[in-house]
C-alpha cells in the first residue's frame, strides 16, 4: 500500500522567545534568551524566580492565558489553509489554571466562571474558531503533551479517516506548576542551563506552538512528520530512570516508526531542561544510541524555558525550521558542558543543510514522546499494512458508589441507581497499603480498576500500555496543594501533592504497578475522556502484540467538581468511579470487541446525527446491529442530549432498549465507561436486565451494544460479539 | 534534643502518612532515606517543607539534604544547630 504521509503545510509558535516562525527565527539565530523575573503573578514576600513569560499578550479577562497563547499560534498555523481541519489533538496539562488560581483566591465560586478551567476546554476552543466539527482531543502527558498529540495527529492521518489535523500543545504559567517545581528545587535560580557542568534545574516557561498536519502534499510543505515513539520509564512518578530506559525506548521506537537508521540524524533537539536528573538520564540515552559519532544536539530550554505540554510542540516547529532553514539553535545557557555527560552541546547557532531532526520530550510519570522530522520529498519506503484487527476484550470492571463490579451489575440488575462514592478503603482493598500511602482518591480509583480488570482476565500476562480518560485528574492533590498554599502564603506548597496533582500520574502509577513500558497516554477531555483515550488506544495499538489497559475515572471533590463540571452542579448527589477494560488487538477470550466508531461536535455541524446513522448503516442496520442502546446524556445538557437522542432513535426506528446509563451512575466525567463495563456484562449474560427494558425485548442474542454520547460532542463506542 | 527527636518521629509519620510505621519504629541512627522506612527522594522534599515551616530551617540543596537526611540523628542535630527558636 502507498504509505500515507504527514506534511506540515502550516505552523504557528509563541515563547518567551517571540511571538511568530520569523521573531522565533530570528532569536534562534541570535542565541538570545527569552528567561526573566515572573511578573505574571506577586511571588512577595519572596523574589521572583526565572521564567519564560511570554511577552506582549493582550489580556481578555474571560479567556485564560493558555487559550490565549493557543488562540495565537493557531491562527498562524491556520494562516494560510483553506479548508477546516479534520481535527484538532492538543497537549495541555494546566488549561485554565492561572485564571481558577486568581478566582479561588478571591474565593469566588459561581461555576459560570470556572467554565474554561478544563485542559480539554483549549482543544475545543482552537476547534470551534477553525470550524472544526470533527474529534477535539486533548492530551496530557505532562512535558511529553505535545509531542504526544503529534503522534496521535499522525497516527489518525495514517489511519486514513481524516485529511487535515490542527496538532500541538499550550500551556501557561500558573502557581500550581511554578510553585510546584520549586517545591521539588528542580528550579535553577540563575536560569536553566541544560548539560552544563554546574546546572542546578530548569525554568519553567509557558508557551504555545501548533502545526497543521496533512496527508496531502501542500504547495509549501514545510517539513513531514516521519515518525514517533511512546514509552514509559515504569520507574518513579517524577524522576527519569538513570539509564535513560524509557527515553531510549522513546527514541529507538520513534527512529523505527519513521523507517529510517539511527546515522540518518543530522540533529537532536533535546528535552535538556536542565535538571541534574533528566540530563543525565537523557545523556545515556543518547550514549546508548550512539557509540560513536553523535549529530548535533541541543535543547532550547535555556533559551526560551520549558513549556511543559507546549514544549513538544514548541520543539516540533523549532526542528522544521531547523530543516527549513538549515539552522541549529545553540544550547542556550551552557557555558561549560559537563564532562560526565559525554555530550558535546552546539555552543552557537550553526548554519547547514539539516534534513532529519529527532525531538525528544519527556514527562512526569515516565511518560516519554520523541518525534522524526524530515525534509519533504524524500523517497519514502511503504509503511506495513494497516492493522484492522479489533480490540478484543480479556476482561473488564467497574466501579460505582454501590461497589465493585459485581455490586454494581447486581444494583444494575434490578434497575437501581449505583451513584455515589465508595469508601477510600473499599476503593483500596486491593491496593497494597505501602504503595498507596501517597495516593489520594482520583489515582486509587484508576489502579484499583486496573488491577480488577486484569484479574478478570484471568491472564498471566501484563499489559504493555496504558490509556486512561479523566475529565478532571487528580482533584484532591490539586485543590490540596492550591489551599496549602494560600494558607501559607505561598511559603509552604507540598511536593507530594504536585507530584500527584499532574493528570497523569495515576497512568504512570498503573505503569508502574504492572511494568507497562510502551505507551502511556492519559486524555482530559471532559465528558468525553473515556471516547478520547479508547480512540487513542486504537490508533496507538496498531500492531501491537501485548495485551493494554483502556480505563476511565474520576473522583468527586467537595468543593472543586461541582465548580468545574457543569452536570455535576446540576446534581445533588455526589457521584464518581469508573470502568476499565484488559484488550488484546486480534481475538480474546470473552468474543466480544470494542471500538470507537464516531466523533464530532455537535455544533454548527446540524447532519451530525445522520451523519453517525450513515456510518453505521454503512454496514448494518442499527436494528439488526443493536440489542441495546446506552444514552450519555449529561446534565449540564440534558435537553440538548435527549433531542439528540430522539432524533437517532426516530430516524432509525430502533426498537430494542435504551439505557440512560447516567441516572444509573451518576454525573462524572468519565460514567461512559462504567456505560462500557455495563455493556460488556450484559453481552457477556446475552441479555438486558428486565427492569431496563421498558418493555422492549431484552434478549441479545448475535447483536452488539452501542455507547452514545450526547451534548457538545455526539460520540459512538459499540461492543460487538467476535 | 529528646524532646526534638520524638517530635520529629511523629512528625514524619504523620506528613509522609508512613502507613504501618509507628514513631518508635523510626530508630535514631537507621538510615533514614531508601531504607525500610520507605522514605525517598519525594518525602525528603516534603519533609524539608515541613522543618523549614516548623522550625525555620532551611535545606535548600540536594548536597546538604544528602547530608542532613542520613539518620534522624543528624536531622535534629542540623535542626538543633540552626534552630532560631530551639534551646537546649
Amino acid at each position: 500500500m502507498t504509505a500515507v504521509r504527514a506534511y506540515i503545510s502550516g505552523m504557528g509558535i509563541i515563547t518567551s522567545l517571540g511571538n511568530g516562525i520569523s521573531s522565533t527565527t530570528d532569536a534562534i539565530q541570535k542565541s538570545l534568551r527569552g528567561i526573566r523575573p515572573l511578573t505574571l503573578f506577586a511571588t512577595a514576600p519572596n523574589q521572583p524566580l526565572p521564567v519564560g513569560e511570554a511577552a506582549n499578550l493582550i489580556e481578555k479577562d474571560d479567556l485564560p492565558r493558555t487559550h490565549q497563547l493557543a488562540r495565537l499560534a493557531a491562527e498562524q498555523a491556520m494562516a494560510d489553509a483553506r479548508e477546516a481541519p479534520d481535527a484538532v489533538v492538543m497537549g495541555v496539562t494546566t488549561g485554565g489554571m492561572l485564571t481558577t488560581e486568581n478566582l479561588l483566591k478571591k474565593n469566588a465560586r459561581d461555576p459560570k466562571l470556572f467554565r474554561r478551567h478544563a485542559t480539554g476546554s483549549v482543544a475545543e476552543d482552537i476547534a470551534r474558531r477553525f470550524r472544526c466539527t470533527g474529534p477535539a482531543l486533548t492530551v496530557s502527558t505532562a512535558c511529553s503533551s505535545g509531542a504526544a498529540a503529534i503522534k496521535i495527529a499522525l497516527e489518525m492521518l495514517r489511519s486514513g479517516r481524516v485529511k487535515r489535523v490542527l496538532a500541538g500543545g499550550a500551556d501557561s504559567l500558573c502557581r500550581l506548576t511554578y510553585y510546584g517545581f520549586n517545591s521539588l528545587q528542580l528550579i535553577d535560580p540563575d536560569g536553566a542551563r541544560p548539560f552544563d557542568q554546574n546546572r542546578r534545574g530548569m525554568t519553567v516557561g509557558e508557551g504555545a506552538a501548533m502545526l497543521l498536519l496533512t496527508a496531502n502534499e501542500p504547495d509549501h510543505a514545510v517539513a513531514e512528520v516521519l515518525g514517533a515513539g511512546l514509552s514509559c520509564d515504569a520507574y518513579h512518578p517524577a524522576t527519569p530512570h538513570p539509564r535513560g530506559r524509557g527515553a531510549l525506548a522513546a527514541m529507538q521506537t520513534a527512529i523505527e516508526d519513521a523507517r529510517i537508521s539511527v546515522a540518518d540524524i543530522d540533529y537532536i533537539n533535546l528535552h535538556g531542561t536542565g535538571t541534574l536528573d533528566n540530563d543525565m538520564a537523557e545523556a545515556r540515552a543518547i550514549d546508548t544510541l550512539y557509540n560513536r559519532k553523535k549529530p548535533l544536539l541541543s535543547s532550547i530550554k535555556g533559551a526560551c524555558g520549558h513549556a511543559l505540554a507546549a514544549a513538544g510542540a514548541i520543539e516540533a516547529v523549532v526542528s522544521a525550521i531547523s530543516i527549513s532553514r538549515g539552522v541549529v539553535p545553540a544550547n542556550v545557557g551552557c557555558c561549560r558542558p559537563d564532562p560526565g555527560l559525554k555530550l558535546d552541546p552546539v555552543m552557537q547557532p550553526s548554519q547547514g543543510p539539516i534534513e532529519t531532526v529527532l525531538s525528544n520530550s519527556f514527562g512526569f510519570g515516565g511518560n516519554n514522546a520523541a518525534i522524526v522530522l524530515g525534509a519533504c520529498g524524500k523517497p519514502k519506503p511503504g509503511q506495513t499494512a494497516a492493522d484492522n484487527r479489533p480490540m478484543a476484550i480479556l476482561g473488564s470492571a467497574c466501579l460505582t458508589g454501590t461497589g465493585r463490579t459485581e455490586r454494581t451489575m447486581k444494583a444494575v440488575a434490578k434497575g437501581e441507581a449505583c451513584a455515589g462514592m465508595l469508601d477510600l478503603k473499599e476503593i483500596s482493598a486491593n491496593l497494597s497499603a505501602g504503595r498507596i500511602r501517597r495516593l489520594k482518591r482520583f489515582p486509587r480509583l484508576a489502579l484499583s480498576l486496573a488491577i480488577d480488570a486484569h484479574a478478570d482476565s484471568g491472564a498471566g500476562d501484563t499489559p504493555a500500555a496504558v490509556f486512561l480518560g479523566t475529565g478532571w485528574g487528580a482533584l484532591s492533590e490539586t485543590s490540596d496543594f492550591l489551599n496549602r498554599l494560600f494558607e501559607t502564603d505561598e511559603q509552604f506548597p507540598s511536593p507530594t501533592d504536585f507530584v500527584g496533582s499532574v493528570h497523569n500520574a495515576a497512568a504512570g502509577q498503573i505503569a508502574m504497578h504492572f511494568q507497562a513500558v510502551g505507551a502511556n497516554i492519559t486524555m482530559t477531555g471532559g465528558d468525553f475522556s473515556f471516547e478520547q483515550s479508547l480512540m487513542a488506544a486504537g490508533l496507538l495499538s496498531e500492531n501491537m502484540r501485548d495485551a493494554f489497559l483502556v480505563i476511565g475515572a474520576d473522583e468527586s471533590h467537595p468543593e472543586l467538581s461541582r465548580l468545574f463540571d457543569r452536570s455535576v452542579a446540576k446534581s445533588s448527589c455526589p457521584a464518581d468511579g469508573g470502568g476499565a477494560l484488559y484488550l488484546k488487538k486480534g481475538t480474546g477470550n470473552s468474543g466480544l470487541t470494542i471500538g470507537s466508531l464516531f466523533f464530532e461536535s455537535s455544533e454548527n455541524n446540524p447532519n451530525v446525527v445522520s451523519s453517525l446513522i450513515q456510518q453505521i448503516e454503512a454496514q448494518q442496520s442499527f436494528n439488526d446491529r443493536y440489542g441495546v442502546i446506552l444514552a450519555g446524556l449529561p446534565a449540564a445538557c440534558r435537553s440538548e442530549g435527549d433531542i439528540q437522542l430522539q432524533t437517532l432513535l426516530a430516524l432509525t426506528g430502533f426498537n430494542h432498549p435504551v439505557i440512560d446509563y447516567r441516572k444509573l451512575t451518576g454525573e462524572f466525567a468519565s460514567a461512559s465507561a462504567v456505560a462500557a463495563v455495563m455493556a460488556v456484562k450484559f453481552l457477556q449474560q446475552g441479555q438486558i436486565p428486565a427492569p431496563l427494558c421498558e418493555d422492549k425485548p431484552g434478549e441479545l442474542g448475535e447483536k452488539g451494544a452501542l455507547i452514545i454520547g450526547t451534548g457538545d460532542y455526539i460520540t459512538a463506542m459499540e461492543v460487538m460479539p467476535q | 534534643m529528646e524532646k526534638l527527636i520524638k517530635d520529629l518521629q511523629v512528625k514524619i509519620v504523620d506528613v509522609l502518612n508512613l502507613i504501618d510505621v509507628q514513631p518508635d519504629d523510626i530508630k535514631v541512627d537507621q538510615r533514614l532515606v531508601g531504607g525500610n522506612l520507605g522514605i525517598d527522594s519525594i518525602d525528603v522534599l516534603e519533609m524539608v517543607i515541613m522543618i523549614e515551616k516548623d522550625y525555620g530551617v532551611k535545606i535548600d540543596n540536594k548536597e546538604l539534604g544528602v547530608k542532613v537526611f542520613a539518620s534522624l540523628r543528624t536531622l535534629a542535630e542540623y535542626i538543633h544547630a540552626k534552630s532560631p527558636g530551639l534551646t537546649n
